[in-house]
């Protein structure tokens, strides 16, 4: 009971700051501009949300694997280096984790885009003739959104590594296994609900983008984010941009209990 | 489409104020013909006692206090009212949000003329009061209920001069990847491009309207290999020539102008079947300060000096024609409005945007983006 009493204000702020006016925004989703259904039926009818979401899909799904299979080797040099290597892994997570994603996506154009560093170097270089396409389209998409969410893999990759007993690791070791049977079969098992929660975090979070798709997209690579702010402002119709809040939030949920069931991993 | 034209519009006045092309003073008063084409407001410790407050939203950012510092002087004395100017930005959802509250804060915004109108007939904003707002003072065509024109720009083709030995003339031209080669570029969301999109394809600008959608689309769809991007904002429309990136691309009037003085016509424009757009002031219904005090502000606007001003600080066409004789002949080149620019384009049909822009624009999305 005074557990529930110290964590009444919290719940107080949550409840008023936050599910007040999501429920507001559910509530619209079935009464603008008049009750009913019609906004789900419209929103599910339309050709463009389907593109929109299998797109958002498509870019979030190779984020979340690229990420995370980036992340990982990445998370072991910073916990199993020697002091030099983990300094300097430290300061290549944390030194991008504190940019705004606007300098981030800015920087990416400059390196990517047509006249940009890498195409120039490639070209002085005569290693290509005609510079590369590697922005404005859904490959710089992905780069961009990658590179924001490595550090968002990390932690939780991280904090599942530090808590393999590395007693297991010896024991393999005095048993003969060799280096990589031990990591294959050892040590990758055991962080299996690092890499599923790192899964899950950087997927979640990716589905909600705006400025990098906007920004190195080239206009052409509408996510579902900007698919509602076009219809909260641009032209407004806000029942049909509740109900792809709603439809966005609930397919969310219910890709994380399903996953977070299947992967077995502990809710706490 | 149009709070990305005026965001541009402030931007561009900041880069210009930072190369030391506008003095501090002139970016004032450029910031304060953008919030209206005229400035008003009062600072906090001047000596008129203003009875009457006045909101005008627009994009400006962080200048508005200066601005309405330096400027609100001369109407605050004429009318009293101090006017205050929010750079919220009011997009169309965000101005509905206010009027719907039924409380706004908001008097005046920065809107399309379609928007405005749109949002009128909600009964969101109040008509335009022709006894107070002066309609001999703007152009034929270019009236609306519920939205004053307070000024013009342009889409129109910019190119990349030293990679082609003729300059193209037509929409036909930007369309034609094997005459022009090289990487183009087209507004992302959507206005004017179904307008050149049809042009090139050969409809004479007096039969564009009602737009044949599947016709545009169809058109846009079939060079979209040829796009290298889609803008969305001047800026970026303007470092995508710079960069070459593209070598041709549709782009408003005032970024044009810029790339042409700055890369000394390495980057020219034409006006050739360009698209005219109007932006306008219009008033909330219900607005707080009333609508007489809002009315005689977009009436204070109208004076030709102000909106020549506005020209030369931004390349914007004045609302009012009074106002094109009173441009140096060395820049009438850059007035979209222009008798000999505007011969060559055609204007945009408000009252098609109105009905359509929503599922037009989806309908673009959806290509672009496939």
């Amino acid at each position: 009971m005074s557990r529930l009493l110290l964590l009444s204000p919290l719940l107080l702020f949550l409840g008023l700051a936050y599910l007040l006016p999501l429920s507001g925004v559910m509530l619209q989703s079935v009464t603008t501009p008049e009750p009913g259904l019609q906004n789900y039926s419209a929103a599910l009818g339309d050709p463009l949300v389907w593109s929109v979401i299998w797109r958002t899909l498509r870019v979030c799904l190779c984020v979340t694997v690229l990420a995370v299979v980036l992340a990982y080797p990445l998370t072991l040099l910073w916990l199993k280096g020697n002091t030099a290597t983990r300094v300097l892994v430290e300061l290549a997570i944390m030194i991008p984790f504190w940019l705004s994603v606007l300098s981030r996506a800015f920087g990416w154009l400059s390196l990517l885009s047509n006249r940009g560093l890498i195409n120039s170097w490639l070209q002085s270089l005569g290693i290509i003739a005609e510079p590369l396409t590697m922005v404005r389209n859904e490959f710089g998409v992905v780069i961009g959104m990658m590179h924001f969410l490595i550090p968002f893999a990390v932690f939780p990759l991280a904090s599942a590594m530090r808590s393999v007993d590395d007693r297991v690791i010896l024991a393999a070791r005095g048993m003969g296994a060799s280096r990589m049977r031990i990591f294959w079969q050892i040590f990758v098992p055991m962080t299996k609900s690092g890499i599923v929660g790192a899964a899950l975090l950087v997927f979640v979070f990716s589905l909600g983008f705006y400025i990098v798709p906007t920004l190195l997209g080239g206009g052409r690579s509408v996510m579902i984010a900007e698919l509602i702010y076009l219809r909260i402002f641009q032209i407004p119709n806000w029942g049909l941009a509740a109900a792809l809040s709603a439809l966005l939030m609930v397919s969310i949920g219910a890709f994380l209990v399903a996953l977070i069931k299947r992967a077995g991993v502990s809710t706490t | 489409m149009h709070k990305h034209f005026q965001q541009d519009q402030v931007m561009m006045l900041k880069e210009k104020l930072k190369s030391g092309e506008l003095s501090r003073r002139g970016f004032l008063q450029g910031l304060a013909l953008l919030g209206g084409t005229s400035a008003l407001g009062l600072s906090a410790g001047s000596a008129y006692a203003a009875d009457k407050e006045m909101v005008f939203v627009n994009w400006g950012g962080d200048a508005i206090e200066a601005m309405s510092e330096a400027f609100g002087k001369g109407y605050a004395a004429e009318t009293g009212v101090k006017v205050l100017y929010d750079g919220s930005g009011p997009l169309e959802g965000s101005i509905k949000a206010q009027a719907e509250s039924g409380n706004p804060t908001w008097d005046l915004v920065d809107c399309d003329p379609f928007s405005g109108q749109a949002l009128g007939k909600l009964g969101l904003m109040r008509p335009i009061d022709w006894e107070i707002v002066d309609p001999g003072k703007l152009r034929d065509g270019f009236q609306w209920d519920y939205a004053a024109n307070s000024y013009f720009y342009s889409y129109v083709i910019a190119y990349d001069k030293t990679k082609y030995d003729t300059p193209p003339t037509s929409m036909a031209d930007f369309f034609d990847a094997e005459k022009f080669p090289g990487k183009r570029a087209l507004y992302k969301w959507g206005v004017g491009m179904w307008e050149a999109a049809l042009l090139a394809d050969g409809v004479a600008p007096e039969d564009l309207y009602p737009l044949d959608m599947d016709r545009a689309h169809a058109k846009i769809a079939g060079f979209k290999e040829h796009i290298g991007a889609y803008w969305g904002g001047g800026a970026e429309s303007q470092s995508l020539l710079l960069n070459g990136d593209v070598s041709m691309a549709i782009i408003w009037n005032t970024r044009a102008m810029l790339l042409d003085r700055d890369t000394e016509g390495e980057v020219a424009m034409t006006w050739a079947e360009g698209i005219i757009a109007p932006g306008s002031t219009g008033v909330l219904a219900n607005n707080p300060a009333g609508g007489k005090a809002a009315m005689e502000y977009i009436a204070y606007s109208q004076a030709p000096e102000a909106q020549a001003k506005l020209f030369a600080l931004l390349g914007n066409g004045p609302a009012n024609p009074a106002a094109d004789a009173l441009i140096p002949d060395e820049d009438k080149f850059y007035n979209p409005v222009d008798p000999k620019n505007f011969a060559q384009q055609t204007p945009l049909d408000m009252a098609w945007y109105e009905e359509n822009y929503g599922a037009a624009l989806d309908a673009y999305l959806g290509v672009i983006s496939a």
